[in-house]
């Protein structure tokens, strides 16, 4: 047993490595949306491959880790080497979607495997038919790129030539590729030092027990919240809109269970999987869960095994949250975002004093690629727009912000237009967008793009045009999302919410982002709070009008 | 009294105290401690400047510099204390400012508060005007535009403005031709300019860092002004100059131009002053730790450089040593000593979270309700009661004003930490003192490990009024076998400062690809920057420049860059040199290196006027052995072990080498040599102190 300064000491050690790791990938990546908009995570295992520490990245990654680590075991469990490096990206065989490139490097000290560090990276580019690789038209996995099975990059030091040759000649993009591996792998060597300092310093038997305690202080800390909760089934659905190819609305159903210090998260009630290339790994599902039951917990609770061992994830086979191949998932992310939205309606019922109503339902993809037509060189943008936050049970939901299962950061206006053939005409909030309550949801954000070049295919993922984002105790939902092509023009057409097209020398894309859901009753509302938002443009005269016909602009309520 | 000593004074302004250092030029030195006046810094400030004049047995026609280090620029910031403030923008970009870089500090809190804009909605106004990515104008700018949405900004009592186009570092001439107009039309309207203060890339970051500079300028400026006409109205008519965040000095009217340089002032300088002494004393390699009453914090001197930073962030609260997180705080992308902070101060609270784990910090007891052990309202365990109990301490503090109660220490701990986790009370004091040496250890990590630099080749430099107690164990955790004690420790920052040079920063964006530059393409860069450095340098009334030119660096397609020197004279060779010299430090730094194609950002130039008069530290002296008294205290130097009868010695009286366990004691500070130690003074007055078994 270690004893509790130790402990203490190396808890704060590894939580300084994965920090040391994200700004490692950070520093040293190529594509805007690893270095930018911090697509990425970074995670360290123990032996057996249960998490022991992750960074504050991309939490939707988190959950993932686990089934990638089983994959990675049952390929290659009894034949690794110090310096071997590990890859895959197959959603079928442990991975999310195709641009995901997850890479393991085991981490030996004196001959002994003592975990493993893990970075994944969203590359821009793993080949198939649509630059980005992330179109939501898709309708088969065989369309959406390279599928990589868990495969060693590198054998005791020696790099798989084949295996480089191979991704090079598949994607569009092969520098930016092998630039954000070798930041995956400079991240993971870096981890694999830090660690074996660790050992070094207090023996190997020493730090495996201290693994061991780690992971039971995550438990028994969960454990203690959850007895709190009162025993129950709650359950609550939300929908996507559809799956960009012609499909009804999408149900996805979350029904918790909360037995003494137990969680059950049962997906059973969501709709079929679809055409579209929205379709969900169980491990994805896995991910936004934890994140959904995590925000409710206490602030001390770490990020490792033992919180979610106390947790269970279960969906039906050949459903949107759990599909089999050769189902599309290459915007899976989305339904994540829904399958969070839609444990955090059924939290809430749990935890009132924490409900939070729905925000801008993740983030908006805006992916524009090409050749340049003078030097034929590929460009590939891949641009995501976050966010707003539903109103809180005693303050405003937060505008310009990253969907809670992230944490993302944008992309600056004068990087993209350095980079590509694109201005960008307004980044900025969208007024009125937010739900009406006592504490209103904060605002959406407008993002509209002139396409300079020739031409190039356009494809966009967005949601909740038509299901909007939530209030909760008498809040009102938020404003719908829109995709307006050429806006104020002759030529002006609004797009559906997910669409891949081509596009021309000076095309405009505008998206305008829902803003969050409203919490408890508009009426209750103080005046003050109501002329500070319109002195501050952020809500209309006749928005106030609609929502809060009460208020007075004389400064009454 | 006699009135031909000239002189120079330092003052650094701190929570607690203002302290403030007299150097005469025969290089006598006076001190001063006076209490801070945070409501009007200045009042404590001249109230010292008055004492030490006395003591110092100086004219105040004798002084010839004040040199500053303050507070008001952060403190404006911490408590939201600046001046009413607009911003003009291109239009479509109003938020910019407050949709900032959307990150969270913290994950899986739904409950964050994102800090509120320093400039409000309501006074960001849009204008029409476009350049282009390529630097050419798409849309001329709208002066009528312009001046209208200005009256209307003053008219709500807008007194200070940011002024940030897009794509305004490729071409300033919209931003430029805004200045003009507005300085026209709006003469008292204090103007900043985004391409003054930061000619580079990035919206959010330009215009954070100009929104900084507008909010602090008009109260920076008037603190300035009330200083310096207190310092008139005592006879001083010498230059009053201010540190910067990068540990150089600068005149006034810098500071109050670009007050966004000069947020971080004391602390920067403090490490300034340790490079300085570090160079006299002929050690390259130092790491810096600086440990008070709320904070530890750590920055690095290696091979005679200060690590900086071009770009922090301004927060509320306790800064993490978290490189990686950046969000809740105010932006400022302006050369920056580079320091680590910590929560972890000798005031920090010992408790156990909800799971059990022993935590110290980062709330801290300060000076009220203070440690349990000062019998003055407090009763959480803090690091002094741990260190009380365990003898390091006196059970006098400062000059014995203050008598320490021992068994309120005790009790607080068994209390708080020790029964709960069924430990002996001065098992869980030791456990405190760890996690605390800990948690310093890590911003001394986070400055040296994390960045590929061993410790090991490094002496640490301690100073502040609890770092002596815990350096040279925490030397010992991280490897490192000399620890440094400094002359003054107390008021080293305020004499740190007047050891600083003149400096001023200068950024020339140069985007392309490395392997196209050759000397032909930089002359015209540099000529211009130097130009206008000698003019800034010049305006300083400082003297013969050294001029310090690099390039940005990094792979094609990377975000982050790395600052590359320049050589002196660019030749034929000049873009495989700097590849080369490139490829070097990005090794160094991320451990392997790529056969891509480097480009380049930026051409930079950092000039400093170096001073004849500056603070020589190779040239003090020890005083002579005083004597004193010789006494022992029984302290527990380790887990469990019976106490040690240990040797206390008065500092000023150690004349040769102690071997630990010692401790060594002055008025503001005690100096703990653990075993395996042994100190002595040095020529400079430092005491060095060395682990046995280390490099002698």
């Amino acid at each position: 047993m270690t004893d509790p300064v130790t402990f203490a000491i190396l808890k704060n050690a590894l939580d300084a490595i994965v920090d040391d790791m994200a700004y490692t990938v950070m520093r040293t990546a190529r594509s805007p949306i690893v270095r930018d908009v911090l697509d990425y995570s970074c995670t360290l295992c123990d032996a057996k491959g249960r998490i022991l520490a992750q960074a504050k990245t991309v939490a939707l990654h988190l959950g993932a880790v686990p089934d990638a680590m089983a994959a990675v075991m049952d390929a290659y469990g009894h034949d690794l080497q110090p310096e071997d490096v590990v890859i895959l990206n197959d959603p079928y065989q442990g991975g999310m979607h195709l641009p995901d490139i997850f890479m393991f490097k085991p981490i030996f000290h004196e001959d002994r495997l003592l975990g493993f560090a893990v970075v994944i990276a969203h590359h821009c580019d793993m080949g198939g038919r649509v630059p980005g690789s992330n179109a939501a038209d898709s309708t088969e996995i065989y369309q959406e790129g390279l599928r990589i099975p868990p495969l060693k990059l590198y054998s005791a030091g020696t790099p798989d030539e084949a295996l480089f040759g191979f991704l090079r000649c598949n994607v569009r993009v092969p520098d930016l590729v092998r630039g954000d591996l070798d930041a995956q792998l400079a991240t993971c060597v870096m981890g694999e030092d830090e660690i074996v300092k660790l050992a070094t310093r207090h023996g190997t038997d020493a730090l495996e027990a201290f693994f061991d305690a780690l992971i039971d202080y995550g438990e028994s800390l969960t454990r203690k919240c959850l007895t709190a909760w009162p025993d129950g089934v709650y359950a609550f659905t939300d929908y996507i809109d559809d799956d960009g190819l012609g499909s009804d609305s999408i149900a996805i159903r979350c029904a918790l269970t909360v037995a003494g210090d137990h969680v059950t998260a049962d997906f059973t009630g969501s709709a079929a999987q679809v055409k579209g290339a929205i379709n969900c790994t169980l491990s994805y599902v896995t991910s936004a869960t934890y994140m959904a039951v995590r925000c409710a917990l206490d602030h001390e609770v770490p990020n490792n095994e033992g919180v979610y061992r106390c947790i269970t994830v279960t969906a039906p086979e050949g459903s949107i949250v759990n599909p089999l191949p050769p189902a599309a998932v290459a915007a899976r992310a989305l339904t994540g975002y829904r399958v969070a939205d839609a444990v955090l309606g059924a939290v809430a019922q749990i935890v009132p004093e924490r409900a939070v109503a729905a925000g801008e339902g993740g983030n908006t993809v805006v992916c524009i690629g090409g050749w340049d037509s003078e030097t034929r060189e590929p460009f590939i943008m891949v641009d995501m727009i976050n966010g707003a936050w539903g109103g809180r049970p005693d303050k405003d939901g937060i505008e310009g912000i990253t969907n809670p299962t992230q944490n993302m950061s944008n992309m600056p206006v004068e990087t993209l237009e350095y980079r590509y053939p694109i201005r960008v005409e307004e980044y900025a909030f969208r007024p009125d967008s937010c739900g009406a309550g006592r504490w209103r949801g904060g605002l959406g954000l407008i993002r509209q793009y002139r396409f300079l070049g020739d031409e190039a295919t356009l494809q966009l993922r967005a949601d909740r045009a038509r299901h909007l984002p939530w209030g909760v105790d008498g809040g009102e939902s938020a404003a719908p999302a829109r995709n307006i092509l050429n806006p104020g023009t002759a030529e002006e057409t609004e797009l559906p919410s997910k669409i891949t097209r081509q596009i021309h020398a000076g095309d405009v894309i505008r998206h305008e982002q829902p803003g969050g859901g409203g919490h408890g009753d508009p009426a209750a509302r103080d005046g003050t709070l109501i002329r500070r938002d319109l002195a501050d443009d952020k809500v209309s005269e006749a928005w106030v009008g609609r929502w809060y016909p009460g208020h007075r602009a004389d400064g009454g309520n | 009294m006699t009135v031909s000593h000239h002189a120079r004074v330092g003052v650094d302004i701190g929570g607690t105290f203002t302290d403030l250092v007299l150097l005469r030029a025969d290089g006598e030195t006076a001190f001063a401690k006076v209490s801070s006046t945070p409501e009007a810094p200045e009042r404590a400030v001249l109230e010292g400047v008055g004492a030490l004049l006395s003591a110092g047995g100086v004219a105040p026609a004798a002084i010839d510099e004040v040199v500053h280090g303050t507070t008001v620029g952060s403190n404006t910031l911490l408590q939201r204390k600046g001046a009413e403030t607009g911003l003009v923008t291109t239009k479509g970009f109003r938020d910019v400012l407050e949709i900032g870089r959307l990150r969270t500090p913290d994950m899986f809190d739904l409950g964050w508060d994102k800090p509120e804009p320093l400039i409000r909605r309501r006074h960001r106004r849009e204008v029409t005007e476009r350049i282009g990515a390529d630097g050419t104008v798409i849309t001329p700018l709208d002066e009528a535009e312009l001046l209208r949405e200005v009256t209307a900004l003053r008219a709500e009592g807008v007194r200070s403005l940011a002024v940030c186009f897009l794509n305004s570092y490729l071409a300033p001439t919209h931003e430029r031709r805004a200045g003009v107009l507005l300085a026209e039309h709006f003469p008292d309207l204090a103007v900043s300019l985004s391409i003054d203060v930061l000619a580079e890339a990035r919206e959010y970051e330009r215009t954070s860092t100009v929104a900084v500079n507008a909010y602090v300028r008009p109260v920076l400026a008037d603190y300035l002004a009330r200083l310096e006409a207190g310092l008139q109205d005592l006879g001083i008519r010498a230059p009053l100059r201010v540190a910067n965040s990068n540990g150089g000095l600068s005149a006034v009217a810098t500071a109050r131009a670009k007050p966004v340089f000069f947020i971080s002032s004391g602390r920067a300088a403090g490490v300034a002053g340790a490079g300085h002494l570090g160079r006299a004393a002929g050690r390259r390699n130092l790491i810096v730790f600086d440990m008070g009453g709320t904070t530890a914090s750590a920055s690095l001197v290696h091979e005679g450089e200060l690590s900086r930073l071009q770009e922090y962030e301004f927060r509320a609260g306790i800064s993490t040593p978290s490189r990686f997180i950046k969000a809740g705080g105010f932006l400022m992308r302006v050369p920056t000593v580079d320091v680590a902070e910590v929560g972890s101060g000798a005031g920090s609270i010992a408790h156990l979270d909800a799971g059990g784990l022993l935590k110290v910090g980062p709330v801290s007891a300060g000076a009220a309700p203070g440690p349990a052990c000062y019998g003055i309202g407090g009763t959480e365990p803090t690091v002094t009661d741990a260190n009380l109990l365990l003898g390091y301490l006196p059970t006098r503090l400062a000059g014995g004003e203050l008598a320490l109660d021992v068994e309120a220490a005790a009790g607080a701990l068994a209390r708080a930490v020790a029964g709960p986790l069924c430990m002996e009370t001065r098992a869980a004091a030791a456990g405190v003192r760890r996690i605390v040496n800990d948690n310093m250890g890590r911003v001394i990590r986070a400055v040296t490990v994390e960045r590929g630099v061993d410790p090991r080749d490094f002496s640490l430099l301690a100073f502040g009024g609890s770092g002596p107690v815990h350096a040279c164990d925490l030397a010992d955790d991280i490897g490192i076998t000399e620890v440094i004690f400094p002359p003054m420790p107390g008021v080293f920052t305020a004499a740190g400062m007047l050891a600083g040079d003149v400096e001023r920063y200068f950024i020339h964006a140069l985007p392309g690809p490395l392997a196209e530059l050759d000397a032909e393409r930089l002359r015209g860069p540099i000529a211009d920057l130097r130009a206008e450095a000698e003019a800034a340098l010049a305006e300083e009334g400082a003297g013969t420049a050294s001029l310090e030119f690099q390039l940005d660096l990094r792979f094609m397609g990377q975000d982050s860059q790395l600052p590359v020197s320049l050589p002196d004279v660019p030749g034929a060779d000049i873009a495989a040199l700097m590849r080369e010299r490139f490829l070097d430090a990005y090794r160094r730094t991320y451990r392997y290196a790529s056969a891509d194609a480097v480009e380049m950002v930026n051409l930079r130039l950092v000039a400093r006027a170096e001073r004849a008069t500056r603070l020589d530290f190779a040239a003090i002296r020890g005083a002579a052995g005083e004597g004193g008294a010789r006494t022992t205290r029984s302290v527990h130097l380790a887990d469990g072990a019976a106490p040690s009868e240990v040797p206390v010695i008065a500092r000023a009286a150690l004349t040769g080498e102690v071997r630990g366990p010692a401790i060594l004691e002055s008025a503001d500070c005690t100096i703990v040599i653990p075993p395996g130690w042994r100190a002595a003074p040095d020529e400079f007055a430092n005491i060095v102190a060395r682990a046995d078994g280390g490099p002698s």
